[in-house]
């Protein structure tokens, strides 16, 4: 106190105005420095994000993990193929760490049509085929200010069906066919088509031996005509298809004489 | 002790003075960095928007897989706002890196840099995943 006493004195007052001067430009510089530090360069964290785009992110990913899980139990592929990829999802999403704390957790559907999330209904002879995989979901996300429990499904399904009837030419029978695809009950188009007819319980590839022709109208709608020599009545048709996302599909029709 | 009196003033007027300027700096600074964090998020939001737009058909995963790193660039060219900047690294599930040259339209260098992390499932029979690292700027 006597200290400061001498320096408040009128004779110590400039020392003093030093000093506080001194002080004034640590306290500018260091703030002057944090601002800086504060003001630079700030890689944004995935959580800066809205939680909905997390969530639809999210949905992107298993949306696409049913699709692959289809695409490959259509063709061939087993058909816990769904249980197995969505394991490897959700296990690619917790070690990741992705989008921030989050549990993603799933249930395949299994009831009187689907068996472990996969339906495959393709040797009906009505014109219709279906290839479909259904899994539950629940998000639980836990952010910094929000926590949401969503749950969610997602079904993947491509349908296709089919009409046909045949006409006599000659000694030959033409086949008129119409082929509609869906995935998920909207029109889509298709990647791959192959014909097939029966002979003799034998399926056969149409090709362009029998003038097999196919119009695309370019709204999921294919217009399908070929030739065949037989002497039944009915011509047993099928068609096989792959849509865009490579789930494979198939559908049988009796094509009775016009 | 008139002296002493107009020394203590002084004190006073002094740390007024302190108080002002650290204030006016400090509200200064809050003010900065929430208006650059606004931008950032939006960049970051704006980014990964382009990359779901972009994997909603599959056609991020079949850029990766088939390599076609130009077509990706171009893509992302025109997807994103013009006047951004991007940097895109591709890593498989061991975490490697899969892209082997640049995927950029800019220099990215002393420039407000917002980051985006996406997982891009394939939609191939066999299941695949990518880990997608997004780094966008806006070009001043």
């Amino acid at each position: 106190m006597k200290g400061l006493k001498k320096l408040a004195g009128a004779k110590s007052s400039g020392q003093l105005l030093i000093v506080v001067a001194l002080a004034i430009a640590i306290l500018i510089s260091t703030t002057t420095a944090y601002v800086y530090e504060v003001s630079r360069e700030k890689p944004s964290s995935t959580q800066d994000y809205p939680i909905a785009e997390l969530i639809q992110a999210v949905k992107q990913g298993s949306r696409n993990a049913v699709i692959s899980a289809l695409a490959n139990a259509s063709t061939g592929g087993e058909k816990r193929a769904l249980a197995l990829n969505l394991d490897r999802l959700v296990q690619a999403y917790k070690s990741l760490n992705v989008y921030g704390l989050y549990y993603l957790s799933y249930n395949v559907l299994n009831d009187s049509r689907y068996v472990n999330g996969v339906l495959l209904s393709w040797e009906d002879t009505d014109g219709l085929g279906v290839s479909s995989a259904y899994a539950n979901f629940t998000l639980k996300f836990s952010g910094l200010t929000e926590k949401t429990t969503l749950s969610y499904a997602i079904n993947i399904t491509t349908t296709i069906t089919l009409e046909g009837h045949c006409t006599l030419n000659g000694s030959e029978k033409i086949v008129n066919l119409t082929c509609q695809v869906f995935n998920e009950g909207k029109t889509a188009l298709a990647k791959n088509i192959t014909v097939y007819y029966e002979v003799n319980g034998r399926w056969v590839p149409a090709n362009s031996s029998n003038n097999l022709s196919i119009t695309d109208y370019g709204n999921g709608i294919y217009a399908i005509s070929f030739t065949i020599s037989t002497e039944s009545d009915a011509v047993q048709a099928s068609i096989h298809v792959y849509d865009l996302r490579g789930i494979f599909v198939k559908a049988n029709v009796a094509c009775n004489q016009a | 002790m008139k002296n002493q009196k107009r020394g203590q003033i002084r004190i006073i007027e002094a740390f007024l003075a302190v108080l002002i300027v650290f204030s006016s700096l400090a509200i200064s600074a809050s003010l900065t960095t929430e208006r650059k964090t606004t931008e950032s998020s939006d960049l970051a939001s704006i980014g990964l928007q382009a990359l779901m737009k972009l994997d909603s058909d599959g056609s991020l995963s079949d850029y990766i897989e088939t390599g076609n790193w130009s077509g990706l660039r171009e893509t992302l060219n025109l997807l994103l706002p013009e006047g951004v900047s991007f940097n895109l690294t591709v890593y498989d599930g061991d975490m490697q890196q899969i892209n082997n040259e640049a995927i950029t339209n800019g220099n990215l260098d002393s420039q407000e840099v917002a980051s985006v992390k996406y997982v891009c499932v394939s939609q191939n029979p066999n299941f695949k995943y990518y880990v997608i690292y997004l780094r966008l700027a806006v070009v001043k």
